[in-house]
């Protein structure tokens, strides 16, 4: 039993190390550059990483934030509107932070003063979010793009800063998260919300910590698209909301949070999500066939990961 | 609230206060613009394809969600069927009625497919949903090779949009879905496994077909939804990476609001109301020429005004109890 019970804990790495396998098979097999498409892997998943690893300690309260993407892109244009008046790279690396934070605390205040919903609360705050990304492009851009000079992130466009800046978020998250009372409550109140609240325990409370920690990951996760894209469209991040999610869930987190919440899901999924599609692009499958494989296999894994369901009735 | 309780006054008034309040702050609004919202035949049809669109996408939503599932799939629903349908009335020469017939078929096997990985995977619904839109947006893009549909001069098709029509699509859907959740055995099962899923399952409920068919349910009224979104522009467009979502937010507002007015009548009533709703604001953000990021924050903040007020009024009753009480003990 403790043996199946470490490998479905496992199996998500596992999933990881066998689609770093298959991309290193298959390049070869097909003589492709491994070297440039790791690069290319990288940049794809620091972003999703950074931001869905704050995002565990919402999952981990049995919440859901779907504006996680709106956010970063709003963000990374004000952090962008910052640079072209300051021209200075640790004011706009400064606003990247404070507005996702200050973003995720109007998310939780609303929820917890207001007693809404997490997930309809930040349904609402995406159309917000959605509406001031293009007022932003209108306001201090040329109405299509805010384009922050090449130049000024250059030196940080490299694999070592973005995996510095992954790694140190990751480890602070890893430290609250498994070695303070953070993490420990916030599993309690996910798993068990009313015994947790008749222990003393404040939902509301570490719903402010848990979007704080979030915030942080999605200014961070802002900033990073900035160094990697300095031209800021409306597409801008805008995948990042839903691959968030992806990841988390492929990462092996059970979405109901609670007690089974794992910090480094998030860097598992979005991993194992690029390694997938790059491995699409190496196969040249047309991009739909790409998405159904993707598609199934996110199923499966998950299938396998969330192990045997003797429940009675249906999961909702 | 007991519906049986309150006076057929209560209800009337209950029912009709936010449509008609909603409705007047509307006509305010165009009239002090200097707009008038009803001007010519084609904002009439605007308003009503809208309202048919956002009712139906409400029900569809609203089916799984107020059961507990929530289903980002839907919309992947709508562009999958609309494509199978628009593919196939194109290959055979089809007349509109035609496609709507295979788009409400397609729609309900996607549906099905939707619910039987859902109850054979038992994954919880909402990992099921994003993985079967990856799927459904994956094989619209393969089957249209990623440059979707296009059937502009194809007047059988195109020719459908019209105030008659949908009227007859909102009146057939709602008395379709009043007749299936309110007057049959399904119906009973499903609200009964709505308020106590375990207690009935234990009683013989089966909850299995009952998930299955909301799911085909859902996926059938998705299919029309595609049909009118076809065959109003006459282009289907490609949507991967999640881009068919977008279309489950319209139905929010609506579904919040068609929750509260049935409490006083029928929610599948306060669901038409609540699309009525939605389609006369669009509307007059189109008359206003509003800025679409205007919108979507108006819209927005209504949301939340109108949760933030659904989350709170016990609170505000218990004011008002507490308010009654002191007056009475300063008369005493």
């Amino acid at each position: 039993m403790k043996v199946k019970n470490l490998l479905l804990n496992i199996a998500p790495l596992i999933g990881l190390l066998i689609l770093i396998a298959g991309y290193f098979v298959i390049g070869r097999i097909n003589d492709i550059n491994v070297a440039y498409g790791l690069k290319t892997i990288v940049n794809q998943s620091v972003v999703v990483a950074v931001v869905a690893t704050g995002a565990v300690f919402i999952y981990t309260l049995g919440a859901f934030d779907i504006s996680l993407g709106a956010s970063t892109a709003v963000s990374a244009l004000m952090a962008g509107i910052v640079y072209l008046k300051t021209e200075s790279v640790g004011l706009m690396f400064l606003t990247a932070v404070c507005v996702a934070v200050l973003v995720s605390l109007l998310n939780s205040v609303l929820a917890g003063v207001f007693h809404l919903p997490v997930f309809v609360t930040t349904i609402a705050m995406l159309s917000v979010l959605n509406a001031l990304a293009l007022l932003l492009l209108n306001l201090g851009g040329t109405g299509s793009e805010i384009k922050v000079p090449q130049a000024a992130v250059k030196s940080l466009d490299t694999l070592w800063f973005k995996l510095l800046v992954l790694g140190a978020y990751f480890l602070f998250c890893f430290f609250l998260f498994d070695f303070t009372p953070i993490g420990r409550r916030q599993k309690f109140l996910g798993g068990n919300p009313l015994c947790a609240k008749l222990t003393g325990i404040s939902l509301n409370r570490y719903s402010v910590i848990a979007f704080v920690i979030c915030g942080l990951g999605v200014g961070l996760g802002a900033f990073l698209s900035i160094v990697y894209a300095p031209t800021l469209t409306r597409n801008t991040a805008s995948s990042v909301g839903m691959d968030v999610i992806i990841a988390i869930v492929f990462g092996g987190m059970p979405v109901s949070g609670g007690a089974r919440s794992r910090i480094y899901a998030a860097v598992i999924g979005a991993f194992s999500m690029s390694f997938l599609s790059q491995i699409m692009v190496m196969l040249n499958l047309n991009s739909g066939v790409g998405q159904m494989v993707k598609a199934a296999i996110f199923l499966l894994v998950v299938f396998i990961a969330a192990g045997e369901r003797k429940m009675k009735t249906l999961p909702r | 609230m007991n519906r049986g309780r309150l006076s057929l006054g209560k209800r009337i008034f209950g029912t009709l206060a936010i449509p008609l309040i909603a409705f007047g702050i509307i006509f305010l609004v165009c009239a002090v613009r200097g707009v008038v919202l009803f001007e010519t035949t084609r904002n009439w049809m605007a308003f009503f394809r809208a309202t048919a669109s956002v009712m139906l996408t409400t029900f569809a939503l609203s089916i799984n969600l107020n059961s507990g599932r929530f289903d980002f799939s839907i919309g992947s629903v709508a562009l999958l069927s609309s494509v199978i349908s628009s593919t196939l009335a194109l290959w055979l020469d089809l007349p509109a009625g035609g496609m709507l017939l295979i788009c409400i078929l397609s729609g309900t096997v996607l549906g099905c497919i939707s619910g039987g990985i859902y109850v054979i995977s038992k994954l919880p619904p909402i990992i099921v949903s994003l993985g079967v839109t990856l799927l459904f947006e994956g094989a619209a893009f393969v089957l249209t090779d990623g440059y979707g549909v296009s059937f502009v001069t194809k007047a059988k098709l195109t020719g459908f949009p019209g105030v008659r029509n949908y009227l007859l699509v909102i009146l057939v859907a709602l008395a379709i879905m009043i007749l299936i959740f309110d007057h049959t055995k399904f119906g009973y099962e499903y609200k009964a496994l709505l308020s106590g899923q375990s207690v009935s399952v234990n009683m013989g409920i089966r909850e299995i077909p009952n998930a299955i068919a909301c799911y085909m349910i859902a996926g059938s009224l998705m299919g029309v939804v595609g049909f009118l979104s076809a065959t109003n522009t006459g282009t289907i467009q490609m949507a991967l990476n999640f881009g068919s979502i977008g279309v489950m937010f319209t139905a929010f507002l609506p579904m919040f609001i068609g929750g509260f007015i049935g409490r006083f009548s029928n929610d599948k009533l306060g669901y038409l109301l609540g699309g009525m709703i939605a389609a006369g604001i669009s509307l007059m953000y189109a008359k206003l020429q509003m800025d679409s990021s205007v919108q979507q924050i108006v819209t927005a903040l209504i949301l939340v005004v109108f949760l933030i007020y659904l989350n709170n009024e016990n609170k505000l009753v218990e004011l008002r109890m507490l308010k009654a009480r002191k007056t009475a003990k300063h008369r005493g």
